[in-house]
């Protein structure tokens, strides 16, 4: 097990800037998320974590070690791929003990490792199998098989359930978080789904074009986002953002805000005039537990309100309000207002 | 005539007894006769044609044929010495141009699957020859292949080495064409092994890479393995290749010196077209066939065991 250190980390591909300046500390046996959309970097500083890229400028420590330019075999990293990267002509069992043989772990030593690990995921019937004859899931069990049997310090997850369907994703994102719990291994993991993010992470790093954009335990990005792109990118439905002037009737709002975040979670629909702001009811999506209302404003903006219960009538018109803790205010520049009280 | 049931269709127009089974055979049959009829009169034909050839004593002059039975196969396997010469020197090409072009194919594979600037240039340059004529190539090396005034020579005189009369010796003939033939077509090969190298996800090298394989350990354990079925066709097509070599004998060393190059083809076209044997020479193409064939078998064969 080992802390992991970022300082300043830089990466360009011939002139882009692909990474531009990253600061990170991980806790021993923290389990860190790196999200962002696509194109933000994520997977490419996890790579450079792995050392499957070489880093530009900056120092990046495992332990108290500086690994910059350590082979990536050294580090004491495993990772799981993304497409799992099982060796499609070797079974179960020679595609977890691959490492372990170019290693020269002798054959007994081998077995036994092997053995825990299959035992560890249910793969014990499936030793003899080739990875053709698994299904995703399976082979996803057998890519973080392969990756434990090396007991590194440090797991590296490369998108590893974004090729399972939905229904799967789900379970195997309960036994990611149960194997961590088991291992306490330090875990990060890449991934573009928030969700996934918010479920599995100590402390999610959200990544954009190559920044931070903030740190922080996914309550904090939920409840307390530092900026526009976050408050955004974290919760779903997304936050609404409206001018500032649309919650004058909600209360005081700071000095410098220039607009302000509501999640549709936390919108109710009030009686036409009663809100803070008044819109006409577009179009009503009924998910079961509640329902996703689209109302545009009398501004011209679109809102969107989770509502339980019968939704208005299209065309109708409605109030919309929240409680004053729940806004979010945000300077012209996008940077949370935080309130000074 | 029974009517067949109707299928429902309101479009069977002129012949509406056709099923739409019935209706598709005929439409398939009629796509494919162009094909299939070129077929009939320019393989299946004369491969009849030679088998029967094979078992008469055919004058070409006098166009008269006479059925011999199997004194013809009788003639080469165990009454003239040559053939079984020119075998030999067929199995000693095969032998050379086989393992040299598929080994220096992977090699440039390997190295023009790196990405590195001018890597399109370099794969050009090196399929080139493939596309280059015949006749042109072997002019080319004929001339650079010449006793001491070469050049191959005057460069092995620039080191010290004296170089051989490279086409006028027999056994440096062999060799001359065998790395003649193997620089012209391991182009072909190069790119098939790209290829396939290409189609090798990338991230199996880096999953290996982590788990501490030498590239040497990432290319006998994954590498090479995975390129099975790759190396499986480029053999086999390869070492038909080789027993089929016949403009490149011809063009180069005409057989010689001394029946040094004669290889089987080129012997058949001897006995055919030069000697006018051509029962002989069907014999001969129909025994090169069954070696061809049993190579070809042997080689999947092994594969089969292999996996």
């Amino acid at each position: 097990m080992s802390s992991l250190t970022l300082r300043n980390i830089q990466k360009r591909f011939g002139r882009v800037d692909v990474i531009r300046g990253v600061d990170l500390d991980v806790a021993d046996g923290e389990f860190i998320v790196f999200v962002g959309p696509s194109g933000c970097g994520k997977s490419t500083l996890l790579r450079m974590v792995a050392g499957l890229e070489d880093i530009t400028s900056g120092e990046l420590l495992i332990g108290k070690r500086v690994v910059n330019e350590v082979q990536p075999a050294k580090r004491g990293v495993a990772m799981v791929f993304q497409s799992y990267a099982l060796y499609p002509h070797l079974n179960v069992r020679d595609n977890m003990g691959f490492g372990l043989k170019v290693r020269k772990v002798v054959a007994a030593e081998r077995e036994k490792r092997i053995g825990e690990a299959a035992a560890l995921l249910k793969l014990d019937a499936l030793l003899e199998r080739f990875p053709r004859e698994l299904s995703g899931g399976q082979r996803q069990r057998v890519a973080i098989g392969r990756a434990i049997v090396g007991n590194p310090d440090v797991f590296l997850f490369d998108e590893p359930l974004s090729n399972l369907d939905a229904e799967l994703r789900v379970h195997m994102r309960s036994e990611i978080a149960a194997l961590h719990k088991r291992l306490g291994n330090t875990m990060i993991y890449v991934t573009h789904d928030q969700i996934e993010a918010m479920t599995l992470a100590d402390r999610i790093v959200v990544l954009r074009d190559g920044l931070v954009e903030q740190v922080g335990s996914p309550r904090e990005l939920y409840e307390r986002p530092d900026n526009l792109f976050v408050a955004q990118f974290i919760g779903s439905p997304k936050m609404n953002i409206l001018p500032v002037s649309s919650a004058a009737a909600l209360g005081p709002a700071p000095e410098n805000a220039a607009s302000v975040g509501v999640r549709p979670e936390h919108l109710r629909i009030v009686a036409p005039g009663e809100g803070a702001v008044s819109g006409k009811m577009a179009i009503g999506e009924y998910t079961g537990a509640s329902s996703l209302l689209h109302v545009g404003l009398d501004n011209g903006e679109t809102s969107l309100v989770v509502h339980e219960g019968d939704a208005p009538e299209p065309d109708s018109p409605v109030g919309l309000t929240a409680a004053a803790h729940h806004l979010h205010f945000f300077d012209q520049h996008g940077r949370a207002c935080r309130k000074t009280n | 005539m029974e009517r067949k049931p109707s299928t429902g269709s309101a479009a069977r127009g002129s012949a509406p007894w056709l099923t739409l089974r019935m209706r598709e055979a005929m439409e398939a049959w009629l796509f494919l006769s162009p094909t299939l009829a070129g077929f009939l009169i320019f393989f299946a034909g004369p491969l009849v044609a030679v088998v029967w050839y094979s078992l008469t004593e055919w004058n070409l002059l006098t166009q008269q044929a006479t059925f011999v039975g199997l004194d013809n196969y009788d003639d080469a396997l165990f009454r003239n010495p040559d053939f079984w010469h020119v075998v030999r020197n067929s199995v000693v090409f095969a032998l050379g141009l086989v393992p040299l072009n598929m080994a220096l194919a992977l090699m440039l594979a390997l190295a023009l699957t790196r990405r590195f600037r001018g890597v399109v240039f370099f794969r050009t340059v090196f399929f080139a020859p493939v596309v280059t004529s015949a006749v042109a190539w072997a002019i080319v090396w004929k001339f650079l292949l010449q006793g001491e005034a070469g050049f191959v020579n005057q460069m092995l005189a620039g080191v010290g080495i004296s170089g051989p009369n490279w086409l006028r010796e027999p056994d440096w003939a062999m060799v001359a064409v065998i790395v003649t033939r193997v620089i012209k077509m391991v182009g072909l090969n190069m790119i098939l092994y790209i290829a396939a190298l290409q189609a090798i996800p990338r991230d199996y090298e880096a999953a290996a890479q982590l788990e501490g394989a030498s590239n040497w350990q990432i290319f006998r354990m994954i590498i090479w393995p995975l390129l099975g079925p790759t190396t499986l066709v480029i053999m086999v097509i390869t070492t038909i290749g080789s027993f089929k070599v016949f403009d490149h004998i011809y063009l180069m060393t005409g057989g010689g010196p001394e029946n040094g190059t004669l290889v089987l083809a080129f012997y058949i076209y001897q006995q055919g077209f030069q000697f006018f044997n051509v029962g002989y020479a069907s014999a001969l193409a129909m025994i090169m066939f069954v070696i061809v064939l049993a190579l070809t078998v042997v080689q999947l064969a092994l594969r089969r065991k292999d996996t």
